[in-house]
């Protein structure tokens, strides 16, 4: 979370960013990890959009997360839509198109593959600014 | 039977048996998020030592979205309460998105 945090400070003013909070990867009642317990984060999954929402706050002050949150539905939907879970990274162009796609966490969570496509990503005009 | 046969029978068999539990793990891995979770509970994890998980997992749960493709849309609150957030609104500037959750 640190590197996205820098991320975030270094790239705001040019790329929107936003951490979609979805589904616990390991809440205290499907697979809990020993880590968790150590690291005294034992959650059950919240039952309902509310209970998510109060998660996803706790979430984001513990974890010191300073990037935007959203929350995604309770029906899952955007993860769905997107492959989220566990965790994954993406980066979308000014056109609205799939620019990276990260493989999925925790394996796939790298925060340096993800300036480098921002960063080029940044470099390319809109496709609809450029002379047709 | 020679000794060498029975050898060569019990390596086929535990490479079966193998192959089976692979695919048992890859059918689990492709289960809806909670599914996974509650099936992974009742798994010992030394059982998992001996399955190639991370290029498994990739796999599994690589999704269909591809680069070039068009961004599903999506509007959702924000987790502070301040408004909501839509995807489409956000043409003209690169977005950066971060899939996650507290555990």
């Amino acid at each position: 979370m640190p590197a996205l945090n820098a991320l975030y400070a270094k790239y705001k003013e040019s790329a929107s960013f936003f951490v979609v909070y979805i589904g616990e990867a390991h809440p205290s009642d499907a697979w809990q990890l020993p880590s968790n317990i150590t690291d005294k984060v034992v959650y059950s999954a919240p039952a309902d959009f509310k209970q998510r929402s109060e998660l996803a706050d706790i979430c984001v002050v513990k974890l010191g997360i300073r990037l935007p949150a959203v929350v995604d539905r309770f029906d899952d939907a955007t993860e769905t839509a997107y492959s989220g879970w566990p965790d994954r990274l993406y980066v979308i162009d000014a056109d609205g198109r799939i620019a990276y796609k990260s493989k999925p966490g925790p394996f796939g969570f790298k925060p340096a593959d993800l300036e480098a496509a921002l960063m080029r990503a940044l470099a390319r005009p809109m496709a609809s600014r450029l002379p047709s | 039977m020679s000794r060498v046969r029975i050898a060569a029978a019990g390596a086929g068999i535990l490479g079966f048996l193998y192959g089976m539990f692979l695919v048992a793990v890859f059918g689990v891995m492709q289960q809806p998020p909670q599914r996974f979770g509650q099936i992974m509970r009742h798994v010992p994890m030394p059982l998992m030592a001996i399955v190639p998980f991370e290029s498994m997992w990739n796999s599994a749960r690589g999704g269909h979205l591809r680069v070039g493709d068009q961004a599903p849309d999506f509007t959702l609150p924000r987790s502070d309460k301040s408004g909501d957030v839509t995807l489409s609104s956000l043409r003209g500037k690169p977005v950066v998105l971060v899939f996650g959750s507290y555990t």
